[in-house]
C-alpha cells in the first residue's frame, strides 16, 4: 500500500549506496571525539590553561552531572518525546531534599536517618514529577511538550514556594561528603564514579533488557510495537519516570556539591541536557542514540562552556552560542537520519 | 470506514449539529468568561473597579496580540517558543535605539520613536524568518528551532544591557502610547483591536487564511493543490514573531523602559490562550476571535487571584496545570469525536 | 458543463475520429519514458499514448509503475528520459498548476483532501476566486453548486470534509478535476469507494466525457471495470509496459497472466485443507463505529478461511476488532471455545492469535531498526529471547536466522536495517513475527499490497507450510483472484453486513460478485414480488 506507491510530493529515500551510508555513520561516530580533542588543543594555542590536569579533571567532573541529565532526556528522546520539566524537577528537588535534611537535623535526628531521608526524599519527588508526566503522555496521549511544559511550570511554582525563593542552607556536611568530597575509588572524584556507574547501568538496561529494547521500538514506531504486543503504554510511562529519577539523582548530586537546596539550580539545565544528548547524535525522531552519545555530547558541551569560560567569553554570549549550536546539531540530525 | 452518507439530515437538525461540532470547547468559551466575570464582580472586591478593569484590559490587550501570532503558528502544525525572548529583544533594542537617538535628532521624537519602532519590527522580523526558514527549509523541528531562538534572544538581549533596565525613551511615547487612554481604554486595547480584525479578515476572506488551514489540515493536499506551502509556512512563523515584536514594542511603552527580562511566563499564556481557545495542537483548526476570548479569560482569572492575594508563584502552578488539562480536554474530544 | 467541454475541441474530436491512427491527433504521446528514484527503477522505457474520447485503462500490480507514470503526466516530477507530447506540442518542465492549465485533471487516490475545510473550500483550494484580493464567496459557492449538480452528486458544498464517508470524500475529489475545462481526465482506482449505485454513476459522466472528446486514463486492477469502460488496456508490470490490447480483445485470464507474468495455475498453489476444530467464532459482532455490524463467521484449523468484499464494507475492520484494536459494542468473540472479553493485541497474541497489519509501514515495522528486532518484537518476553526481562541476544540471532532463511529473505541478512528492504521482504520480515512463537490462528489483512510477483508466490507457500500444522488461517483481501483461488470457506462481505458464506464449487468469481451488490437484488426481487 504506503511503501511502493510514489507520493505525490514527498519522495521516499531508497537503500542508498552501501558505501557512502557506512562512510557517513563512521564519520558521525568519530565526528564528536575528533570535535573536542580539535576544540581544546585549539583553545590551548590561545589559553595553555585549558590542556592542564587541573581543568581537565574539572571538565571531567562537571561533565559528569550534566552526563546524567544528558542520559535521562536521552531516555525519553528515545521514545519520540521531550522531558520541558527537567530543569524546574532539578530545583524542587534540591529544595525539598535540603529542607528535609536541615529540617531533621536540626530536629537532632541520627546521621543516617538524616541522609537517608535526604535521599528518599529526592527520589520520592521525582518518582512524583515523572509519574505525572508518563500518566498524561502515555494513557492520555497529550503531546509531551505541553504535558512537561506544564510540569515544569507546577516545578518551578513549588520550588520557589517552599523554598520562598532563597536557597535553603546548611544542608548537612555528611550528605556532601556522600555524594561529593572524596572519593571512593582513589583517584576518581567521587561524581565522576557515580556517572560511570550509571552509564554502565544506563548501557545495561537500553542494549540488554526487553525495557530498553521496548524504548527504541516505541520509538521507532509506536503503533507497530502496540500491535505486536508490546506493553507500550506501561514502557512510555516507565520511561519518564526513568528519566525523572536520573535526574533527581543528578540534582542529589548537585546539591550535595553546592550544600545547599537552590530553587534556580535547574535553570539552564534543560537547554542543555537536551543539547548534550542531541549533539552526541541522539535523534529527536526517537529510535537512535546511546549511553556513549549522550556521554560524548556532555563532554563536549561542558568542555565548550569551560572553554569559553577560561576565554573570558561572557555568560550572555555562551547563551547565545549554545542556541546556535543546537540548531546546527539538529541540522546534522536531519541530514544523517534522512541521507539526503 | 463505513459507507454511510450524512447527507440525509433535516436542515435544522444538521445546522445545529454544524454549529456545536464546529464549536466544541470554544463553543462555551464565551459563556464561561461572561459567568466568571459576573462571578468575579459579585465576590470580589475591588474587581468591579474602574481601575481595575482598565488594568486588565491593557495587560490582555498584549496578551491577545502575542497570542494571535502564536495561532497561526500553531495552524500550521508548529509551535514557537521563542515569543517572550523576541519581546524582550524588541523591548531591549528599540529602547536602546531610542535612548542612543535622543542625542542625535533632539527635536524630531517622532522620528526617534519611528528608528526605535523599526528597530522592534525588525528584531521580530529576522527572527521570523530564522524560524521560518529552519522549518520550512531545513525541516527542522520547530520546536528545537524555537527553542535555539529562543536561547539565542535572551542571550542577546541580556547581553546588550547587561540585565539593567535601558531608559531615555521619549515621552510622548512612553505616555501618549504607551500609558494614555483614547477615549478611556488604553491604547494597547485598540491596537489589539485592530490585530484582531485584521486577523480575522485574513482568516476569512483571504486566501492566506485557507491555506494556512490547508498547510496545517494536510500538507500534502494542499502542496499537489498548488498552494505554496513553504511559503506560507515561512510567513507564519515571520507574523507570529512580528506580533510578539509589535507586543513587546506596546509594553516596552507602557513600563517606560526596555527590560531583557519581560515578564518569562509570556510563551506559556499564549500558548495557553490559544489552546483554550481551540486551537489544536496538531494544526489545522483556530479562529482569532476565539483566542482572543481566550487571552482574556486567561487574563481575568490572574487578576482575580492577583486580588485575591494569591501567590504568583502558585499561580504559575494552576497555569501549568490550566494547560495540561485545557490540552486533554482537547485531545480526549478529539477522541471521541472520532468514535461517533 | 459538458456544454462547456466542447471547447475549441468541437471540430477537432470529429476530425480525430475520422482519422484514428494517425499519431499526431494524440491528445497524449509518451514515448521511451524512464523515472527513477533512489534504489528503485520506477518506469523503464515505458510507451503511452491516448487518444480523444477514448478510454484507456493503465493495468498492473502496485509498484508496477502506474504511479510514477500518471504522476508524470499530472506534472508532480518530471520524466528522466523520453518525450512527452500533449496536443501535438513537446511538453517540458510540466508542474502541477501548468497541468490544470491545459486541462490535464487528476484524481488521485491519496486523497488531497484537508479534512477541517468544507468541500466547497477544498474544491477551490489553490484556485480560489478573487476579488480585488478578497475571497469572493459568493461566486465559489455559486460554482460549487453548479458542479455538484451537473455531475449529479451527492454532495452538501457547506460540509467539512472529515464529516464525510469515504464515498463522499471520493467524489468531492473527483469533482475537483472538473473545477477547470477538461481535457485529459485521469482517474486512479476511483471506484475503490464507492458503492455501485455512486460507480454507476460515474460511468454515466465517462460515457459522457467520451462523447465530448475528453480523453480518460483509467488506473484500475479490477478485471470487471475494464469490461465496462475500457477501449484499450496497456498492462505495466516491474516498470516495463507489456502490452497494449484492446479491451474487447483480451480475456480476463489473459490480462492476469500479463499482469503477473505467471499462468495462474502457478501463482496460486494448490492447498489441500484439512478441516478442524473451531477454533475461532466471531458471533454477532457490531462495532462502535457501525463499521461492522452484525457480523458473524467462524475459521477452522487447517483450511483458509476468506473474507472478500469492496473497500469500506467492514472486513478489516471486523478482524482488527478481533486483535482490539477495533472498539465492539455488541457481539461475542470465541478462541478455543472460551469467550474473550476486552481483546487487546498482547493478550491475544499470548492466546495463539497473531494479526498482520494491511499497512505495515504504519503498523507493522520499525524501519529503522534491524529484521532481528523487528522479526522479535512478538516474542520478546519469551524463553528464547529474553529470561527474566533481560535479552538473550544470542539465542535471538540463531532463531530469526532460521526463520528468515525459511522464508527466503533477500538479502538474509538479518542486521540491516528493514527499511533497505523491497516492500515484498518487509512483508516476509513482519510474517516472521509469526513464526517466533506459539500461533494456532493467523489473521491476514491484505498481505500482498505492494509485493512482487515472485515474493507473493512464496508467501502462499508459507501460508501452504503453516496450515499444515493445524493452525487456522483467515485472509481478508480485495484482490479478488488471491481471495478467489485460496479461500477453502469464503465469506463475503458488504456494507458492514456478512453477505454470504461460500464453499467449494461456490467459490467463483460471478457468485462473489453478485454478493457484492445483493442488497440492491434483495429490493429488486421485491418489488418484483409486489407486481
Amino acid at each position: 500500500m504506503s511503501d511502493t506507491s510514489i507520493p505525490a510530493v514527498s519522495l521516499v529515500a531508497g537503500p542508498g549506496r552501501v558505501w557512502h551510508r557506512n562512510a557517513m555513520r563512521w564519520g558521525f561516530i568519530l565526528l564528536l571525539p575528533l570535535l573536542i580533542v580539535g576544540m581544546e588543543l585549539a583553545v590551548s594555542l590561545i589559553e595553555p590553561r585549558v590542556l592542564s590536569l587541573r581543568n581537565v579533571v574539572n571538565v571531567l567532573v562537571q561533565s559528569s552531572y550534566l552526563l546524567l541529565f544528558a542520559s535521562a532526556q536521552m531516555v525519553v528522546i528515545l521514545t519520540g518525546g521531550f522531558d520541558l520539566s527537567l530543569g524546574m524537577a532539578v530545583s524542587v528537588i534540591s529544595v525539598a531534599t535540603a529542607l528535609v535534611t536541615t529540617g531533621l537535623a536540626a530536629a537532632g535526628a541520627p546521621i543516617w536517618l538524616v541522609v537517608a531521608a535526604g535521599i528518599a526524599v529526592g527520589l520520592g519527588v521525582g518518582l512524583l514529577v515523572g509519574a505525572f508526566n508518563g500518566l498524561f503522555v502515555s494513557w492520555l496521549g497529550i503531546n509531551p511538550f505541553v504535558v512537561t511544559l506544564g510540569s515544569l511550570n507546577i516545578c518551578y511554582g513549588l520550588a520557589t514556594t517552599i523554598s520562598g525563593g532563597r536557597p535553603v542552607f546548611n544542608v548537612p556536611d555528611a550528605f556532601s561528603r556522600l555524594l561529593y568530597d572524596g572519593t571512593f575509588v582513589p583517584g576518581i572524584p567521587i561524581p565522576v564514579t557515580l556517572a560511570i556507574v550509571v552509564a554502565i547501568f544506563l548501557y545495561f538496561l537500553l542494549d540488554r533488557t526487553v525495557f530498553g529494547r521496548a524504548l527504541y521500538l516505541i520509538g521507532n514506531n509506536p503503533r507497530a510495537a502496540n500491535l505486536a504486543g508490546l506493553p507500550s503504554k506501561r514502557y512510555l510511562f516507565l520511561a519518564y519516570v526513568t528519566c525523572s529519577l536520573l535526574a533527581a539523582f543528578g540534582s542529589l548530586m548537585l546539591t550535595a556539591r553546592t550544600g545547599s537546596g537552590e530553587p534556580n539550580l535547574g535553570g539552564s539545565l534543560m537547554l542543555e541536557s537536551i543539547a548534550a544528548a542531541v549533539i552526541g547524535g541522539v535523534s529527536l525522531q526517537g529510535g537512535v542514540g546511546g549511553i556513549i552519545p549522550a556521554a560524548l555530547g556532555s563532554i563536549f558541551v561542558t568542555a565548550l562552556s569551560n572553554a569559553m569560560d577560561l576565554l573570558e567569553v561572557g555568560g550572555y554570549v555562551q547563551q547565545i552560542l549554545l542556541g546556535c549550536v543546537i540548531i546546527a546539531a539538529i541540522f546534522l540530525d536531519r541530514i544523517r537520519v534522512t541521507g539526503s | 470506514m463505513a459507507d454511510h452518507s450524512t447527507t440525509a439530515d433535516t436542515s435544522l437538525t444538521s445546522a445545529l449539529k454544524r454549529i456545536v461540532r464546529s464549536y466544541k470547547v470554544a463553543g462555551f468559551l464565551p459563556v464561561l468568561l461572561t459567568v466568571l466575570l459576573i462571578a468575579f464582580a459579585i465576590f470580589i472586591p475591588n474587581f468591579l473597579v474602574v481601575k481595575n478593569i482598565l488594568n486588565v484590559l491593557r495587560s490582555s490587550s498584549y496578551l491577545v496580540i502575542i497570542a494571535a501570532g502564536q495561532m497561526l503558528v500553531l495552524i500550521v502544525g508548529g509551535f514557537d517558543l521563542s515569543q517572550g525572548a523576541v519581546v524582550a529583544l524588541t523591548s531591549v533594542a528599540s529602547a536602546l535605539i531610542m535612548a542612543g537617538l535622543k542625542d542625535t535628532l533632539p527635536g524630531h521624537p517622532d522620528l526617534i520613536i519611528l528608528f526605535g519602532v523599526l528597530a522592534g519590527l525588525g528584531c521580530g522580523a529576522i527572527f521570523g524568518l530564522v524560524n521560518g526558514v529552519c522549518v520550512a527549509f531545513l525541516r527542522i523541528s520547530p520546536f528545537m528551532v524555537t527553542l535555539g531562538t529562543m536561547s539565542i534572544a535572551t542571550g542577546f538581549a541580556l547581553l546588550l544591557t547587561s540585565g539593567i533596565p535601558v531608559y531615555g525613551m521619549p515621552k510622548s511615547y512612553v505616555e501618549g502610547f504607551g500609558r494614555g487612554l483614547l477615549l478611556q481604554l488604553p491604547t494597547a486595547f485598540y491596537l489589539a483591536a485592530a490585530v484582531v480584525a485584521v486577523m480575522w479578515v485574513m482568516q476569512n476572506y483571504t486566501r492566506m487564511g485557507r491555506y494556512i488551514l490547508a498547510i496545517g489540515g494536510n500538507i500534502q493536499a494542499a502542496t499537489v493543490s498548488g498552494v505554496p506551502a513553504k511559503t506560507y509556512l515561512i510567513l507564519a512563523y515571520v507574523i507570529c514573531s512580528m506580533l510578539a515584536s509589535v507586543s513587546g514594542l506596546a509594553l516596552t511603552a507602557q513600563i517606560g523602559s526596555g527590560q531583557a527580562v519581560i515578564n518569562a511566563q509570556l510563551t506559556l499564556e499564549s500558548i495557553a490562550a490559544a489552546v483554550i481557545a481551540g486551537v489544536s495542537i496538531k494544526g489545522g483548526v483556530g479562529r482569532v476571535e476565539m483566542v482572543a476570548l481566550g487571552a482574556i479569560l486567561l487574563l481575568t482569572l490572574t487578576n482575580a487571584m492577583d486580588l485575591l492575594k494569591i501567590d504568583p508563584r502558585i499561580q504559575a502552578i494552576f497555569l501549568g496545570i490550566i494547560v495540561v488539562l485545557a490540552v486533554a480536554l482537547d485531545e480526549l474530544s478529539q477522541r471521541r469525536a472520532a468514535l461517533v | 458543463m459538458v456544454a462547456q467541454m466542447t471547447t475549441v475541441d468541437a471540430d477537432n474530436t470529429i476530425q480525430s475520429r475520422a482519422s484514428q491512427g494517425a499519431r499526431d491527433d494524440l491528445l497524449l504521446d509518451l514515448s521511451n519514458v524512464s523515472k527513477r528514484f533512489p534504489g528503485v527503477v520506477a518506469l523503464d522505457g515505458v510507451d503511452f499514448d491516448l487518444r480523444r474520447g477514448e478510454v484507456h485503462v493503465l493495468f498492473g500490480e502496485n509498484g508496477a509503475g502506474k504511479s510514477t507514470l500518471i504522476n508524470i503526466i499530472a506534472g508532480t516530477f518530471p520524466p528522466d528520459t523520453g518525450t512527452f507530447k500533449y496536443r501535438g506540442k513537446d511538453i517540458a518542465h510540466l508542474t502541477p498548476h501548468g497541468a490544470r492549465f491545459m486541462g490535464i485533471s487528476p484524481v488521485f487516490q491519496e486523497f488531497s483532501l484537508v479534512p477541517e475545510l468544507t468541500v466547497e473550500e477544498n474544491l477551490f483550494l489553490g484556485r480560489e476566486l478573487t476579488v480585488g484580493g478578497f475571497l469572493n464567496r459568493r461566486a465559489m459557492r455559486a460554482r460549487a453548486r453548479a458542479i455538484v449538480r451537473e455531475l449529479n452528486f451527492d454532495l452538501r458544498p457547506d460540509y467539512k470534509v472529515s464529516q464525510l464517508s469515504r464515498a463522499h470524500q471520493q467524489m468531492v475529489e473527483i469533482a475537483k478535476a472538473f473545477l477547470t475545462d477538461v481535457r485529459l481526465l485521469i482517474l486512479d482506482e476511483p471506484t475503490a469507494s464507492l458503492t455501485d449505485a455512486e460507480a454507476a454513476k460515474l460511468f454515466d459522466l465517462i460515457g459522457k466525457l467520451k462523447v465530448s472528446g475528453v480523453g480518460i486514463i483509467y488506473v484500475s486492477h479490477r478485471m470487471q471495470e475494464i469490461k465496462q469502460v475500457a477501449d484499450r488496456v496497456t498492462v505495466l508490470r516491474d516498470g516495463h509496459k507489456i502490452k497494449t490490447v484492446a479491451a474487447r480483445d483480451v480475456s480476463e485470464n489473459e490480462l492476469v497472466e500479463l499482469m503477473t507474468g505467471r499462468k495462474i495455475g502457478v501463482l496460486f498453489p494448490k492447498i489441500v485443507s484439512d478441516p478442524g476444530e473451531k477454533l475461532l467464532e466471531v458471533e454477532h459482532v457490531t462495532l462502535a463505529d457501525r463499521s461492522v455490524d452484525d457480523v458473524s463467521f467462524y475459521a477452522r484449523a487447517g483450511e483458509i478461511t476468506g473474507i472478500a468484499g469492496l473497500v469500506g464494507c467492514g472486513k478489516s475492520e471486523v478482524i482488527r476488532a478481533i486483535v482490539g484494536l477495533e472498539p465492539i459494542s455488541s457481539g461475542s468473540i470465541r478462541l478455543h471455545g472460551t469467550e474473550v472479553v476486552s481483546p487487546t493485541p498482547a493478550a491475544m497474541m499470548q492466546r495463539g492469535v497473531c494479526y498482520f497489519p494491511s499497512d505495515r509501514v504504519a503498523e507493522g515495522l520499525a524501519l529503522a531498526r534491524p529484521v532481528r528486532e523487528n522479526a522479535s518484537m512478538a516474542a520478546l518476553a519469551l524463553p528464547g529471547f529474553s529470561r527474566h526481562r533481560i535479552l538473550q541476544r544470542r539465542s535471538e540471532r540463531r532463531i530469526v536466522q532460521g526463520i528468515v532463511e525459511k522464508l527466503g529473505l533477500r538479502p538474509p541478512n538479518i542486521e540491516r536495517a528493514v527499511a533497505s528492504f523491497s516492500g515484498g521482504n518487509r512483508q516476509k520480515i513482519l510474517l516472521a513475527r509469526g513464526l517466533t512463537r506459539d500461533i494456532s490462528v493467523f489473521l491476514f489483512d491484505e498481505p500482498t499490497v505492494g509485493v512482487d510477483v515472485g515474493a507473493k508466490v512464496e508467501i502462499y507457500e508459507l501460508m501452504k507450510a503453516l496450515l499444515a500444522t493445524g493452525v487456522a488461517i483467515v485472509l481478508v483481501s480485495s484482490d479478488l483472484p488471491e481471495v478467489l483461488n485460496l479461500s477453502h470457506r469464503l465469506y463475503v462481505m458488504h456494507r458492514s453486513r456478512m453477505a454470504a458464506e461460500l464453499t467449494g464449487a461456490d467459490i467463483n468469481e460471478p457468485a462473489v460478485l453478485s454478493h457484492f451488490f445483493r442488497e440492491r437484488q434483495a429490493n429488486d426481487t421485491v418489488t418484483h414480488a409486489l407486481n
